[in-house]
Order: structure tokens, then sequence, then C-alpha cells
């Protein structure tokens, strides 16, 4: 179960415990041992991966980043 | 549909190492959702494998991961087995998506790696992983002004956003708070880069904490927490299998 004590949120201590699916591909995709198979690991696809997940969490920001800076600009 | 299955060769989808097999393993599927898990001894070195589609983790893993919903999912099963074997016995945490297309190929691959992963267990042995995370707590809400227009309504919410670098972190704070973090770990690992676009995010890190060490940890984080209450939240997660522990600066070269 998840818990907050003061402002520290504590996550995972139980198996009950959904960690956030970022924090999970944090650690599968990036870390962990590497073992070359018979199957070559294509690093070059989960780069392509990151890539991904970075355009969508910044897009949202971006386009709200622009209409900040157009509400800012004089003459606007 | 049928056909294909019962075309598809299967492969060994591999989860991670251990030194010595429990007496009962635990009754798991699964990254396909189907296949049970079964550990393969490699002379004294056991294998935590499913028997997967070659179609789906051979031929088509590279499309498949650039498909958001399969690799979400994929992902999160991939974390349940290794987390559900890392609470029964310690577990070398094997990264997502490396495939054998058999056992002998399998342990093949183990026996060169042997040493490595000796020293692996021994770094690792009575630790877990935690990941650490700062965030800029966000302004209270204040009232909406009127917006007569979705731009204006647009305008006024991106307005009270954080900036994504909040000026009021001051970056000695993460130093002092750093420093207590790695006096209660073995060791500290850069966190992984998939998170780093998240809103507000300060500073993350990945510590590799002796079970002994947790009530310690627990203590730096309320201290810190404690100081930071109206500035910034701090999120913990774990414990984690150590994946950040287990790869060597190497890796990248040789899985290309």
């Amino acid at each position: 179960m998840s818990a907050t004590t003061n402002a520290v949120v504590f996550t995972g201590d139980d198996p009950g415990d959904e960690m956030t699916l970022l924090d999970i591909l944090d650690h599968v995709l990036n870390q962990g041992v590497v073992l070359r198979g018979n199957v070559i690991i294509s690093l070059a696809g989960v780069d392509l991966v990151y890539l991904g997940l970075d355009v969508i969490l910044t897009s949202v920001e971006t386009a709200l980043r622009h209409v900040n800076a157009s509400a800012l600009s004089p003459g606007k | 549909m049928a056909a294909q299955l019962i075309n598809d060769r299967r492969v060994l989808y591999l989860y991670g190492i251990t030194q010595s097999k429990p007496r009962e393993i635990p009754k798991l599927v699964g990254v396909d959702r189907f296949a049970p898990i079964e550990a393969v001894d490699c002379e004294g070195i056991f294998c935590w494998v499913s028997r997967v589609s070659a179609l789906d983790f051979e031929k088509n893993l590279a499309s498949n991961m650039e498909n958001l919903d399969w690799l979400a999912e994929t992902s999160v099963a991939h974390q349940r087995v290794i987390s559900a074997i890392s609470r029964v016995i310690e577990i070398l945490p094997t990264r997502f998506g490396t495939v054998f297309r058999s056992e002998p190929s399998l342990c093949k691959h183990i026996a060169k790696r042997a040493r490595g992963l000796k020293q692996d267990f021994e770094r690792v042995k009575g630790a877990d992983e935690w990941g650490i995370k700062v965030f800029a707590i966000q302004p209270t809400a204040v009232p909406m002004p009127t917006a007569r227009t979705g731009k204006d309504y647009l305008k006024a919410k991106a307005a009270l956003l954080p900036s994504r670098k909040p000026k009021s972190i001051q970056r000695e704070d993460i130093i002092k708070f750093e420093q207590a973090l790695a006096n209660v770990a073995t060791e500290t690992a850069p966190a992984g880069n998939v998170s780093r676009g998240q809103r507000g995010l300060s500073f993350q890190t990945s510590l590799l904490v002796k079970r002994t060490q947790r009530k310690k940890l627990e203590s730096v984080l309320e201290k810190f927490a404690g100081e930071w209450r109206r500035e910034r939240r701090i999120e913990c997660t774990g414990p984690w299998p150590p994946y950040s522990f287990v790869s060597r600066p190497d890796d990248k070269v040789k899985a290309k």
C-alpha cells in the first residue's frame, strides 16, 4: 500500500502496490544484466521508444509553454 | 491465428539469474500472460525463463517495443515476475527483451559471464534498490480567473504551472540530501531516463541499500521531507530488485 508520511510518498513495499509505468520502464528498459542472446537486443529500438515517451511527456508541456509565451508577448 | 500459433517457434525469455533454486517455484505466468515461469539449471546458476512466441519476442520485438500499449503491458509483466521471484530468493534481474533460442545457447552465454555474475551477486547481497525523486510542490490552487474563451482558459491555466526548473530549488539543499542518502547507501546510480521529463522533477537517484539500513534511509527521507514540507515532495519507490547495480558500462557496446 502506498503511504505518505510528512511529504514522503513511499510506494512499492507491498505486493499489491502498483509502481507507476514510468518507474517500471525506467528500471526494466534501461537497467539490468545485459546478456547477448541469439537474438540481439535492439538498442536502437529502445532509443526510439525513449524518444517516443519523451515526446509524449513534453508535448503537452511545450504546447502550454507556447500558449504562455504568446500570452506574455506584447501586442497579442 | 490458430495456425500461426501452432507454427510459431518458442524462444526463452529470460527474467533473471539466481544462485540456487527455491523448493517451491512461484506460480507465475510470464510476459505473454500464458506460459509459466521455469528455472533452467545452467551448471548451478539458475536462469528464470518462460517460453514465448518467437514471432512476438524475436522477429517483431523491436516493432512491438514501439507500440506503447504492448510495451506497457509487457514491461509490467516483466517487473511482476522478477519482483515475485525476488521475494523468495535474491535475483540479478535481466534487462527487458533478453531472449535466447535454446537452453544450450542460454547456458553457453551464462558460462561465459559466470565470473562477473558471481561478483554481481556479492555486490548486491542483502540489499535492495530504492528509487528517490524530489519534486517541486506546485503552488496551492488559486481561483481561476473567469475565461471567456477556451484560449483565455488555457493561458490562465498555463500561467499557474511551475516552470520546468523551479527557481525556488536551492542546489545546496539537494547536494546535502544527496550526501545524506549516499551515507546510508552502499552505492548510488543515476536514475533511468524515461521519467526525466516529469513536471517539477528536481532530482532523482537510485540507491543500493542494505536491508539492515532501511530504517536509516526512512529517517533521512523523513528529515528532509519535514524541512521541505512546503517546497518539495519526496517520492520513494522500492524495494526494487537491483536493476541499476548489475549492468556494466561496457554492456551497451557488447549488446549492439
